[in-house]
């Protein structure tokens, strides 16, 4: 095996790492990084798996020693297991990629209670998914299986690493929670978070209600703490609750821009901020109105107010009044305290914190609302900035018990890998089978320690239907990311998911004879959601994209129609249906380039706690068509926005946008791009992200990811 | 009379490097409370005990050489400055060197006992290889040595001594334990890789105008010095990675980077390419940028501070 200069004796980290360094004539060493994934299974994984005679066997054992739930296999006849997992089996399952095998193995796949020995494949996980999504439906369990096998459909990491298991997380990925001006609101959420946290997901929680620093207490001036000490709290409770110790929990946290204590908030992200008021592992997101691009276009100061004062003056918190709306009138209020800075100031500082820290998340608020099909106001958004969600105040008791039990926003996620979703045999059916696991999920799961998350969850049935590996598709298509073909692709597709997830959710209503609460009171009740589908079309004009689609069946504006009017005569099941996430670990495992956006590199350096540094291809790429696959910071921030505005058009909640810049891009820079990503109806933004080239001459010698 | 004192002027260059390598240096930067390394508390419980002190030994050792160019190295080669803006840069240098030598400290106390740090600072203080290489550049440091001479030690101990010790971390972080520390020395190791190139720079130029005799005396002494400081960083290597079976990989390492110290002096290889073929798995992972990351990590090595530049008009155009 020396014949390509690869030694044989290296072990897989280190064949996988010779991915990030060229070979003697400036190739990318792919076949290194599929001799990884070889000698990852014969020098590791073969020898650490326990062995079993056959399927019967096996599954006795992993019930008897309680590693499966046996409810989940009890619902299917012995012969019907047998035929799913043959049929499983029979696909021939490999992993293209080191990352992803390696990926699988580390996080996602059932081990013996001492971590040593391996007691699923591949194959098993995704059958005890399916098996356990299916709910004995024989036939859908069928659908399920082919589905993510064949790597059209991906659940989120939550239900795909627990799903069957008997000691396991919750199935849900991500929680939003609201906190109220009061202390039982603000204790009631540490706990909230701390449950959440435990039980696997991301916590999102929003402080803009919040009295700033300063504001009275019971009428005393200059007594409250303000948001920062509540950020502190929140973050120690993460770092403490982790998940079994695999992993931190991770936190969010959402304010308004016209919050009093916006820079304060933004400033615990500084370089040399001090200790006492850094935060270091919480994440942080701005919800900014229009008005305070209108106030910056014309360079004046922006007002911020206190939550305190609104809540007396309009008996709301001050999340459930638009700043936009009501800006001109509180700036006349002089019940309202309040204090000003300059708006271009506050954006040109949102950039430099960017800059250190890639933080602070945006949502544009009133883009968000009014895009928003619901009833009910969005004021946060969470860990990923792709949910957006309305949600709905609790009141409590002195003993933390519900005076009024409002509701919090659970989402549970999974993503079509585009390229698959294309080549596969019925477009239609494979949304509509990944929007029947989603729901499952969302009847499956009842959070009882947080009580306003479970109310949210059944009275909404939300999820999140993402996709991801855009870049690869289209670069396999020799299509280039951002081109008008690419953008045109983009749309065409999310228009068409759209369709197939409304049908799917209204075929959902009719099976189950029940809507989502307040359907009536939506803009699909009332039919006009439907108007931008009905009076045009969103079908292929380029040659390029009308190729791609080929043997696809798009959905026509006489589809529409129909679909209106199933929708407005029997509902729908889902009050949310998409959202794209970015997609980190599925993708690798699913041999994706992540989310809908523009691959970080070439050869992606990948870090993670729990696996360290490995490196990763993007998905169809060879030394042959390297050019279609120019990385985020070449194809930079204009192209990645268009691409992301003809997609959030068809998706009812967000999508997860990181922008690229080199670190000799200024504030300014940044500025500009958040300026244009608001005018193209964009309505978040997750991470900003820099790349320093080296120093010439101080470059690692032939590396990857660090010289192109 | 008296020669008046200048005011810096950086609007007038006299090398345009200083301007480029300040802008880096400022740009990056950094301080240890950035990087969450309590996140490190699980996997450095996973350890063998004997792993647990070769790390604490390896940081202590690290620790010893940032403090020396921290005091003494940088500030002895001010005087030699030839424009006040390079006096400007090594300030900068020791500065960040202080932070280095300080950011140990940072890793010590999240991960370790007081007792453990204590044994291992005696450790240093009673080791003789580690005392050998750090005073055999101290030499070079003393006060009325030759500037060039001053130049090639510290660039020798910027470029090559740092990375006996660099190794190990690198090597956790490739199986996956100890990952924000690694963060944290590849921030070391992406100021220590200009610091290195920027007196080699400043040493090629001075060079430049120098007799061919004197220049063959300079280089002379220059693989005089590395065969010495080589000799000392083998038995240095042996005695503190034979015990996981590493020594043979980590000599590696130091041969490329002997080199890597070499070239940045404008000399050839020492070396050659055979005896420089380092783990793969290592090399990869000493590239700082382009890394990606979940917010269940760390923050990464990839942020720096940004310039502010103000918005205009014509930018808010909607």
């Amino acid at each position: 095996m020396l014949d390509d200069g690869v030694k044989a004796e290296l072990d897989y980290h280190a064949l996988n790492a010779m991915l990030n360094l060229y070979d003697g004539e400036g190739r990318i060493r792919f076949d290194a990084d599929r001799k990884a994934a070889r000698q990852y299974f014969l020098q590791h994984v073969n020898q650490n798996t326990v062995f079993f005679h056959n399927l019967d066997e096996k599954l006795r054992y992993l019930v008897d020693e309680g590693y499966y739930e046996p409810e989940v296999l009890d619902q299917y006849s012995k012969n019907f297991q047998r035929a799913i997992w043959d049929a499983a089996y029979l696909r021939k399952f490999r992993f293209p990629t080191f990352l992803g095998a390696f990926k699988y193995y580390t996080s996602y796949t059932l081990k013996t209670r001492d971590g040593q020995r391996y007691l699923e494949r591949y194959e098993d996980r995704v059958v005890m998914v399916a098996l356990a999504l299916a709910r004995g439906d024989e036939a859908l369990a069928m659908r399920f299986m082919e589905e993510i096998l064949s790597g059209r459909f991906q659940p989120a990491t939550p239900t795909f690493l627990n799903a069957g298991k008997k000691s396991r997380g919750e199935l849900i990925s991500c929680f939003l929670l609201r906190l109220e001006d009061n202390m039982e609101s603000i204790g009631r959420s540490i706990n909230s978070a701390l449950q959440l946290s435990k039980r696997g997901g991301g916590v999102a929680l929003m402080l803009t209600n919040l009295r700033e620093a300063g504001a009275p207490i019971k009428g005393i001036e200059n007594q409250s703490s303000g948001v920062i000490p509540v950020m502190k709290l929140l973050e120690d409770s993460f770092s403490y609750a982790n998940q079994l110790g695999a992993r931190q929990g991770a936190g969010a946290v959402y304010l308004n821009a016209h919050h009093p204590d916006i820079l304060r908030f933004l400033d615990t992200k500084r370089e040399n901020a001090d200790e006492k008021i850094r935060i270091k592992t919480l994440s942080l997101g701005v919800v900014i109105p229009d008005v305070t691009f209108e106030l910056a276009k014309k360079n004046e100061d922006m007002y911020l107010f206190s939550p305190h004062d609104v809540e007396k003056v309009y008996g709301l918190p001050f999340s459930e009044i638009s700043v936009t709306e009501k800006y001109a009138e509180m700036v006349d209020d002089k019940r309202i305290k309040k204090r000003k800075i300059n708006a271009r100031e506050f954006f040109q500082t949102i950039a430099e914190i960017q800059f250190e820290s890639g933080y602070p998340y945006i949502m544009f608020e009133d883009t968000v609302n009014r895009a928003n099909p619901v009833h009910g106001r969005i004021s946060m958004s969470n860990l990923c900035s792709e949910i957006l969600q309305v949600n709905e105040a609790s009141e409590f008791n002195e003993d933390l018990s519900y005076a009024h039990l409002g509701t919090d926003i659970s989402c549970n996620l999974g993503s079509l890998n585009i390229a698959a979703t294309m080549d596969g045999p019925d477009f239609g059916a494979t949304v509509e089978a990944a929007i029947r696991a989603l729901t499952a999920v969302s009847e499956m799961s009842s959070i009882e320690a947080v009580p306003s998350i479970r109310r949210g969850n059944d009275e909404a049935h939300a999820v999140g239907l993402g996709q991801m590996n855009l870049h690869g598709f289209l670069a396999r298509e020799r299509i280039h990311y951002g081109s008008p073909e690419g953008i045109e692709f983009t749309s065409v597709y999310f228009a068409a998911v759209a369709y197939h997830a409304i049908r799917a959710s209204n075929l959902l209503a009719q099976e189950k004879g029940h809507s989502f609460r307040d359907f009536d009171k939506s803009k699909y009740a009332n039919g006009s959601f439907f108007d931008k589908y009905t009076s045009r079309d969103w079908l292929p004009e380029l040659a390029d994209v009308a190729r791609v689609f080929e043997g696809v069946t798009l959905p026509t504006r006489a589809d529409w129609e129909a679909l209106k009017a199933d929708v407005m005569a029997h509902g729908l099941y889902n009050r949310n249906l998409q959202a794209v996430p970015p997609t980190g670990s599925i993708s690798y495992i699913n041999n994706s380039t992540s989310s809908i956006h523009p691959i970080v590199a070439k050869i992606e350096v990948r870090k993670e706690g729990k696996i360290g540094r490995v490196y990763y291809p993007a998905a169809f790429m060879s030394n042959d068509n390297l050019e279609y696959y120019r990385d985020a910071y070449e194809i930079g921030p204009d192209a990645i926005i268009d691409t992301y505005a003809a997609a959030t058009e068809h998706v009812d909640q967000g999508l997860s946008l990181t922008l690229f810049f080199p670190a000799e891009a200024t504030t300014r820079d940044i500025n500009r791009a958040q300026i244009h990503a608001w005018k193209k109806g964009i309505k978040t933004i997750y991470y900003i992200r820099l790349r320093q080239t080296a120093l010439e001459g101080t470059e690692v010698q032939g590396c990857v990811s660090c010289t192109l | 009379m008296k020669t008046p004192l200048r005011a810096i002027n950086w609007n007038r260059l006299e090398d345009e490097k200083d301007l480029e390598v300040w802008n880096r240096l400022t740009v990056n930067f950094w301080l240890p409370e950035k990087v969450p390394l309590s996140n490190d508390v699980q996997s450095w419980a996973t350890l063998r005990p004997e792993e647990r002190e070769l790390t604490i030994r390896v940081f202590t050792g690290l620790t010893l050489l940032d403090t020396v160019q921290n005091t003494i190295g940088a500030p002895s080669m001010m005087p030699d400055a030839q424009t006040p803006h390079e006096e400007a840069v090594l300030s900068n240098i020791s500065f960040m060197e202080a932070v280095h030598a300080r950011s140990y400290s940072s890793i010590f106390s999240t991960l370790c006992l007081t007792k453990e740090v204590d044994e291992a600072f005696r450790w240093s203080e009673e080791n003789p290889h580690l005392q050998a290489k750090a005073r055999l550049i101290l030499e070079e440091y003393k006060a009325g040595s030759d500037p060039l001479k001053r130049k090639i030690a510290s660039v020798f101990l910027e470029s090559f001594l740092f990375y006996s010790g660099f190794y190990l971390p690198m090597y956790w972080s490739s199986r996956a334990k100890l990952t924000n520390t690694a963060d944290l020395i590849r921030l070391i190791i992406r100021d220590e890789a200009v610091h290195g190139y920027y007196i080699g720079y400043k040493y090629q130029r001075a060079l430049e105008k120098l007799p061919e005799a004197r220049r063959q005396e300079l280089k002379d002494f220059a693989f005089a010095l590395i065969f010495d400081l080589y000799d000392i960083e083998q038995k240095y290597t042996a005695e503190l990675y034979d015990g996981i079976g590493l020594t043979e990989d980590v000599k590696a390492f130091l041969h490329y980077n002997a080199n890597k110290a070499l070239q940045n002096l404008g000399y050839e290889a020492l070396f050659p390419p055979a005896a420089c073929e380092v783990n793969p798995a290592i090399m990869a992972a000493l590239s700082p940028d382009s890394e990606n990351h979940d917010f269940f990590s760390g923050s990464g090595s990839s942020y720096v501070i940004g310039k502010a530049v103000a918005t205009e008009d014509e930018d808010w155009d909607f």
